[in-house]
């Protein structure tokens, strides 16, 4: 008797262990998610499914991803950075007048990264230094980084920024293209388009600093209990400094790779980006009361997001509508966050 | 006496605008001494052990370790000369689990600066056996874990590493009789090392079995300190209910001596 209660515990308690935990589950329910929409879409519409439109979504995908991650980051401190889009455009007119000076691309858009690192930096010191709340501070960067971005173009969108500068957005790696006889190339294999291989080198560096480093350990027991990281010797400050700049560099990141896809640099780019990023996260699992968010579910949440948007494109769902249908999916996935929260 | 004190809290305030939390207490530590705080809810107690602690700086006095004055900025200061602080609140990450809450802010890393999160399940495995041989929850967030696993956890960070100087605010708050009677064994281990003892409680029957010495704090005043053999249970009450001892107490204590 007492055996069979005892391998009746222990069945039990290894069942335990492949339950998956709430967070686990969240991120299970969301990739289903992805992949019923994926199956919808491509049968509503033939092309949906089509290399060429697999590299789009990959494209505006990796925007939103960029920005998901380091939204990612700031939200499980228990923040907000409502700042992104704004800074994304700054980082890009950056960028497009240090080319335009004539610095080489590569430096030119590490400083449209810099700067961007700075917008969360100026972020991270008015939350930690002066108490405002991250709400009303990236708030008010979202104000501030977008107005610097439209007075130093004087809102005109910076042009005729070379071939070089496309390349980022543009180019692709293993790409292969043949020249047909009639002088004209033809793309056999489209390749991987960069901004992909970017957001994989990204999402793989933030998910080792958020799982194996001490910071990423310091970030969640910030967001988790800010008063009880303080008195564990955790640098809560320094903590979120750290994941205002991430955010803000990522940002830049971002903002790089779609003015390179746009070979413009747009003061104007990027309005609402910062609603896209915060969906991405918390589709994705990530918690707006914070100590709980991973990068693999932001991603997830990216890809809900672009195909959503690319797959209504697709199916002639009107702009207008779109916006209702995205509106919609980040109440649900916020209110989900909510009912798990008060079990 | 002869021997240096551990810790010399002298002259210690601490004002909230025009709450006096703590005024003007002096107190301290000897290697190896139990000493109970008693007084009642807001009398100051823990306010007090905030500011040994360094979780909060006190808006005047001075605190000597082993007769040099520190200033502690924050929590790490006073951990840097060992002093480690059960707080009444336990001070728990609830997201993360026992290991990582028990190494939090002193992670164990591998020689390339990763989280050496393996090593450190293994040593809170054997930490936690110490206080309680059943703990088994070590992979569940602590959200998740009963009241007096919860507390096992902050007592077992308190004792993990070098510690010289304990503060224990109400440790045995949540806990059954079986891991009550642990903490008190472990108590005497404690002090049997040499550590010294600052236990904050409200059972004035561990108090009496525990301490060496009692303080009584009264509206952030302190109002008595004694040797556990100089008092009973009853003059303690009366001073933590009053602030003073009873009537009787002088004219008691002289027969005694005689
Ligand atoms: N952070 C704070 N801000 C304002 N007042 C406080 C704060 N912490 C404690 N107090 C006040 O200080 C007094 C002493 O509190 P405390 O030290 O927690 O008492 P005890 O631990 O003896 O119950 C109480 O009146 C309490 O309200
Ligand atoms: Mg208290």
């Amino acid at each position: 008797m007492s055996n069979v209660m005892k391998t009746a515990a222990r069945g039990g308690l290894q069942l335990d262990r492949f339950m998956p935990e709430a967070a686990k589950l969240h991120r299970l329910s969301a990739l289903l998610t992805l992949v019923i929409l994926i199956i919808g879409f491509s049968l509503a519409s033939q092309s949906f499914f089509s290399v060429n439109n697999t590299l789009t979504v990959l494209l505006q995908t990796s925007v939103i991803g960029l920005l998901g991650i380091g939204m990612t980051m700031v939200i499980i401190t228990g923040g907000i950075d409502l700042s992104v889009g704004s800074v994304l455009a700054l980082s890009g007119v950056v960028t497009g007048m240090c080319v335009k000076a004539g610095l080489p691309v590569i430096p030119a858009m590490g400083l449209g990264v810099v700067a961007g690192a700075a917008c969360g930096a100026v972020n991270g010191l008015v939350i930690t230094r002066m108490r405002i709340p991250p709400f009303v501070a990236t708030l008010g960067m979202m104000l501030i980084a977008r107005g610097l971005a439209l007075q130093l173009t004087g809102a005109a969108p910076i042009s005729q920024l070379g071939a070089a500068f496309g390349r980022l957005g543009n180019g692709a790696l293993f790409r292969v293209v043949e020249m047909q006889p009639n002088g004209f190339p033809k793309v056999i294999f489209p390749g991987i388009p960069y901004p992909a291989i970017l957001l994989l080198v990204v999402a793989l560096g933030a998910a080792y600093i958020l799982r194996c480093r001490q910071i990423g350990r310091h970030i969640y027991a910030t967001g988790s209990n800010e008063e009880a990281a303080r008195l564990s010797g955790v640098r809560v400050d320094m903590t979120k400094l750290y994941a205002y700049v991430m955010s803000g560099a990522l940002a830049g990141v971002a903002g790089n790779v779609l003015m390179s896809r746009l070979v413009t640099a747009q003061p104007s780019e990027g309005v609402m980006y910062e609603l896209d990023a915060i969906a991405a996260a918390v589709i994705g699992g990530a918690s707006l009361s914070g100590g709980v968010g991973a990068v693999s579910g932001t991603m997830i949440g990216a890809f809900i997001i672009g195909i959503l948007r690319n797959g209504l494109n697709m199916a002639g769902v009107s702009a207008f509508i779109q916006q209702i249908i995205i509106g919609v999916v980040v109440i649900g996935a916020v209110w989900i966050d909510q009912v798990r929260n008060r079990n | 006496m002869t021997q240096t004190p551990l810790v010399e809290m002298i002259d210690i305030e601490k004002h909230f605008g025009g709450v006096r939390a703590v005024d003007h207490v002096s107190l301290s530590l000897n290697p190896g001494e139990v000493v109970g705080v008693l007084g009642h809810n807001g009398a100051g107690k823990s306010c007090l052990m905030r500011i040994l602690a360094g979780a909060m700086v006190p808006s005047a006095g001075e605190i000597r370790v082993n007769g040099k004055p520190v200033h502690f900025a924050d929590p790490n200061g006073a951990r840097d000369v060992g002093i480690e602080t059960i707080y009444q609140t336990l001070a728990l990450a609830d997201h993360l689990d026992a290991p990582k809450n028990l190494f939090l802010g002193r992670e164990l890393k591998t020689r390339f600066g990763n989280l050496d999160d393996a090593r450190m399940l293994r040593e809170a495995q054997k930490v936690l056996a110490r206080l309680n041989p059943n703990f088994k929850n070590l992979r569940d967030p602590v959200s998740q874990l009963s009241g007096g696993q919860r507390q096992v956890i902050a007592i077992a960070r308190a004792i993990y590493f070098d510690t010289k100087i304990l503060i224990m605010d109400e440790p045995t708050a949540a806990l059954g009789p079986s891991e009550t009677a642990m903490v008190a064994d472990l108590i005497r281990q404690l002090q049997a090392e040499g550590i010294g003892i600052f236990l904050v409680s409200h059972d004035m029957h561990d108090v009496f079995e525990l301490c060496d010495r009692v303080v009584v704090m009264n509206k952030g005043h302190l109002v008595g300190q004694h040797a556990i053999g100089e008092v009973n249970k009853d003059d303690v009450l009366s001073l933590i209910v009053k602030g003073e001892l009873p009537a009787d107490w002088c004219a008691r204590n002289l027969a005694e001596a005689h």
